[in-house]
């Protein structure tokens, strides 16, 4: 007992010692030691040289009361050389800071004048870091924790390895001096302003809000990005959108290093609040942006087919040799949509297909027709050929997928999604010239296009055929009759669409959604998704023996059930009636 | 100083010079009333007479001094307090309870008061140990039933002290102000949110605001360091008279209980105050055998723990930093964001069932606790641990406990992002 009290006792003595050596003996104090001992071998004259005699190690700090929150800025304590042109070619921390034109210093008599005093600007405005630390790690940021490490120089242990070097480099500190040199064209930023064009010439506007700059909705608002989120980060989700949520549907836009070295420190540059706005500006921006619709770029400048490139089109669609992975072809667009259709769908994606992603780009009109007229040249059906497969291969697989299943490379961008004909039922309960139609013609309100004028009847029949015979596991079978009234017996009335809306909520919300728009709570478990009744494209373009046949029999292959059991034809009407009711206004 | 006897030296008309000359002496004898004891007598009268020793019984079984028994826990817990008091008023003179300069005040702390990290190091581990050392010396108690007549509300106050301490560490918790206080606070606040009829009101009430925020900062911060720590001094004080008064410390029975009709005691001598205590114990005439004195036997033992908690808290501050993680950003929650590591049980449990794991299923376990001694009435089995005769009583409390300890260890290692399982390794 009594030699484990005097262990434990030796124990609380050592810690004591340790903790005093570390109180004590601070490594900035050995800094200031070595500089006073250097500046005094430096100094020419006896009072300077007393001067430094008389000074012992103190804590130095600069007080920054005029960027944003008050700074304490305690730098200067380990780099006691910056200010002193004498320690230019020492190593740090004593190195001179050094003196640059293009920093606005200028030379007088010989000597340096900064542009940026210390005494004024402290040091963490520009170069980021943790002031109040007095410990090279916590002061420098190399702590993952802290939110701004010093731009361009260091990285934090948990940054990606293979991102870390490319987060190396004075250009980073650009946006901190975007910070107050908020001109577009100001020369001490390029990266900066590159990264802005770049920003609404890669059409990031088109989803992404910044304040005062763009509108975008889809994407997350990067108002605050530089602030919010790290360099790794922003590097991370630009290269590889998917690296933390993988849902996202952000494109992988193949950038060139340079452009997105521009983006990152473009983005780090939007802190929300910029020391050189007022209140006044940043609510001058706002509105102009508002008013504005035109982003600065090439407004009618450029035929359509470069303004395609330019816009970034390929991000997400196909075309030539590029392909985003997200959105659907366009090489035989001019084949498939007719102008008036391009027209409304650029103005508003939507207003053609309800459930698109993609976002309303708020290029000039000039633009859209350019774009719309190129589209439209594009009229080369694919070489003919008889082979089924290779067509399946060459136009069906992109939605639809090589297996049949569905689950091709944009379908989980696609909503209705693109049918999967390997689930058993499906195809074998449907009668073949409703699949002809829908190859001839499309279906409505979906990203199904009208093949007609791409494809020969016998094509059609060929790529019908090698779908049946490939991956539908059931041989089509002579379906049974099914007692389905070709029209709605029960005619519209507001009582009857009062009554299937009662159904409705009684029957079909949990999938279909309150709204009948397809995004019941239960929808998010079920591919296909539940039918959109909003979506009028669709649900026009369906005759009453099709709904009729659908809510009665349910969809085989879908999570559509039989009602036939539970609902009255009757009530089947008036269901169908409260669909129908729902398309007015739509348009 | 060594007078061999408890008389005061006989004062001597005595000149200038002696009077300097007995100063130190006479200061010294004027403090401690006696000398370092030497005989049985001194002992006792040392204990008694010492404002500090006479929380003390001048003689303790000797069950009560064996490690094995009690591991020295509640003295442990005792410790700790002492030490957070010590390095939290420390820390108070540079703490403000402000969302703006908060935060700010870590970084000093961290990087430019001198000690300052080490202050924060040793004030945030003492209180996780001390959450952890309460809980396990409720264990000790309940293992070696220790809880039984007549020390049942003794037991109710440890309890009402473990509810404190917890409140203690989780008002604590939101100080630093950084992301794993504020969403720490968020969480854990809510899961009071979902008791019923009050739950809501109790939030506001708690937080002083719908969200955290100044509010909830400020009353955090004087519920930590004024209204809690009284309270926790009063019941900690109460809990130690009551041992006295209970008997000392629980052992096993081994002569039986003096009979109703010895009740009487037989007064052989005149005896000091100390002989009215109640008890079997301190009665004079009827002093078991197996007991020493306090002086020096127990008060060693009690330095021992002492000077092993200060000292293993000192290394552990030396060796880890207090964590201090990313300045409050109220738009950005981390994922997962998690509660203490002591709620983590409940938040684990609260990921089942809002009502259940959150008030639920702890209302009835706290209430259970209270409830053990007037529950369990049998007397037998007490004084050792898992004795045999406690087989049931011992298996639920022991099964309730390795839940518990399973919920946090899955709440903290095993909970990832979107609170799915994931694997530590």
């Amino acid at each position: 007992m009594r030699l484990a009290l005097a262990i434990a006792s030796l124990v609380v003595l050592i810690v004591h010692g340790v903790v005093f050596r570390n109180q004590f003996f601070h490594e900035w104090e050995r800094h200031q030691a070595a500089y006073f001992e250097q500046a005094k071998s430096m100094s020419r004259n006896d009072r300077e040289r007393a001067e430094l005699e008389a000074r012992s190690p103190r804590i130095e700090q600069v007080i920054v009361t005029s960027f944003g929150d008050t700074r304490v800025d305690r730098c200067t304590t380990c780099h006691m050389g910056a200010e002193d042109p004498r320690f230019a070619g020492h190593a740090e921390p004593l190195k001179t800071h050094p003196y640059s034109e293009a920093l606005g210093d200028v030379q007088r008599n010989g000597r340096w004048e900064r542009r940026h005093k210390f005494s004024d600007f402290g040091c963490t405005v520009c170069h980021d870091g943790q002031g109040r630390g007095l410990d090279t790690f916590y002061s420098h940021g190399e702590d993952e924790f802290w939110p701004e490490p010093l731009l361009g120089y260091v990285t934090q242990p948990n940054w990606r390895k293979d991102f870390a070097p490319k987060l190396k480099g004075m250009e980073y500190m650009e946006a901190n001096c975007a910070q107050c040199h908020t001109q577009a064209d100001f020369a001490g930023t390029p990266h900066v302003n590159r990264g802005r064009k770049l920003f609404y010439a890669m059409n990031c506007y088109g989803c992404h809000k910044i304040d005062g700059m763009s509108e975008g909705t889809l994407g997350p608002d990067l108002t605050e990005a530089g602030k919010k989120f790290k360099v790794d980060y922003l590097w991370e989700s630009i290269v590889e959108p998917r690296a933390n949520l993988a849902t996202s549907f952000m494109p992988d836009f193949h950038l060139n290093q340079a452009d997105v070295e521009s983006l990152v420190i473009f983005l780090k540059s939007r802190r929300g609040v910029n020391f050189a706005e007022t209140s006044l500006d940043r609510y001058e921006a706002h509105v102009a942006n508002v008013a504005v619709v035109i982003p600065p770029g090439t407004a009618g400048e450029k035929a359509g087919e470069q303004l395609l490139g330019d816009r970034a089109c390929t991000a997400c669609h196909k075309l030539g040799g590029r392909d985003g992975g997200i959105a659907p072809d366009l090489s035989y667009e001019g084949l498939i949509r007719d102008e008036q259709w391009l027209g409304d769908h650029f103005v508003n994606p939507r207003s053609r297909v309800p459930d698109s992603i993609m976002p309303a780009f708020r290029f000039p009109a000039e633009d859209f027709q350019k774009i719309t007229a190129y589209l439209e040249t594009l009229k080369t059906p694919p070489p003919p050929t008889v082979d089924a497969r290779t067509t399946f291969t060459n136009l069906c697989a992109r939605c639809h997928g090589e297996k049949g299943d569905g689950n091709g490379k944009v379908a989980w961008y696609i909503d209705p999604s693109p049918r999967d004909f390997t689930k058993p039922g499906f195809l074998a309960s449907k009668p073949r010239t409703r699949f002809i139609a829908s190859i001839q013609e499309g279906v409505g309100g979906t990203s199904m296009p009208p093949w007609k004028r791409i494809l020969k009847d016998d094509q059609i029949s060929g790529v019908l055929d090698y779908v049946m015979q490939n991956f539908a596991k059931e041989p089509f079978r002579e379906l049974k009759a099914r007692n389905i009234p070709e029209k709605n017996p029960v005619a519209s009335s507001a009582e009857s669409v009062s009554r299937g809306e009662q159904v409705f909520e009684l029957r079909c919300i949990g999938c279909h959604g309150r709204k009948g728009d397809g995004k019941g709570p239960n929808s998010l478990d079920i591919l296909p998704h539940p039918r959109n009744f909003r979506n009028h494209w669709f649900v026009e373009s369906v005759p009453d023996r099709r709904l009729f046949e659908s809510i009665e029999y349910g969809v085989q292959g879908t999570a559509m059930p039989s009602w036939i059991d539970m609902l009255s034809t009757n009530e089947v009407g008036d269901v169908v009636n409260f669909i129908r009711s729902l398309q007015a206004g739509q348009k | 100083m060594s007078t061999p006897t408890q008389e005061p030296p006989t004062p001597k008309s005595g000149t200038a010079l002696t009077t300097l000359r007995e100063l130190p002496q006479n200061v010294w004898n004027s403090i401690f009333r006696n000398p370092l004891p030497s005989t049985d007598l001194e002992r006792s009268s040392t204990s008694f007479t010492n404002f500090f020793l006479h929380i003390h019984p001048v003689k303790v079984n000797k069950n009560t001094l064996r490690p094995a028994y009690t591991m020295g826990l509640g003295l442990m817990a005792t410790f700790l307090f002492v030490i957070l008091v010590v390095t939290g008023v420390l820390l108070m003179f540079y703490y403000v309870p402000s969302t703006t300069q908060a935060y700010d005040r870590m970084l000093d702390l961290r990087g430019t008061v001198a000690f300052g990290i080490f202050l924060r190091n040793m004030h945030r581990w003492s209180a996780h140990a001390m959450v952890a050392i309460v809980f396990l010396h409720m264990c000790r108690v309940f293992f070696t039933g220790a809880y039984k007549r007549p020390r049942e509300f003794n037991w109710v106050l440890g309890v009402l002290l473990l509810l404190v301490t917890l409140f203690l560490s989780f008002t604590g918790y939101l100080l630093p102000w950084d992301q794993l206080a504020f969403w720490a606070i968020t969480v854990g606040t809510s899961i009071a949110g979902y008791a019923p009829l009050i739950g809501k009101q109790m939030q506001f009430v708690l937080l002083g605001d719908t969200t955290v925020g100044q509010e909830a900062l400020l009353r955090f911060y004087v519920l930590h360091v004024a209204v809690l720590p009284a309270v926790l001094v009063l019941l900690v004080a109460i809990h130690f008279w009551r041992i006295r008064k209970d008997g000392g410390l629980s052992r096993p029975e081994k002569a039986p209980a003096p009979a109703p009709d010895s009740g009487v005691v037989k007064l052989k001598k005149v005896y000091g105050l100390q002989g009215f205590v109640r008890g079997p114990f301190t009665k004079l005439g009827n002093v078991p055998d197996d007991s020493v004195y306090s002086w020096p036997n127990l008060l060693m033992a009690e330095l021992f723990v002492f000077v092993l908690t200060v000292s293993l808290i000192l290394v552990v501050s030396l060796l880890f930093n207090a964590p201090l993680e990313q300045p409050v950003n109220v738009m950005h929650p981390p994922n997962p964001a998690k509660a203490p590591w002591y709620f983590l049980g409940l938040q684990e449990m609260v990921s089942y069932s809002a009502f259940w794991g959150g008030i639920g299923i702890p209302g009835l376990m706290v209430a259970l606790l209270f409830l053990v001694p007037y529950i369990d009435r049998t007397t037998h089995g007490v004084g050792r641990w898992f004795a045999k005769e406690r087989l049931l009583a011992n298996t639920i409390f022991l099964t309730l406990v390795i839940l518990n300890v399973i919920f946090i260890v899955i709440g903290t290692f095993f909970r990832g992002p979107n609170w799915t399982l994931v694997s530590p390794f």
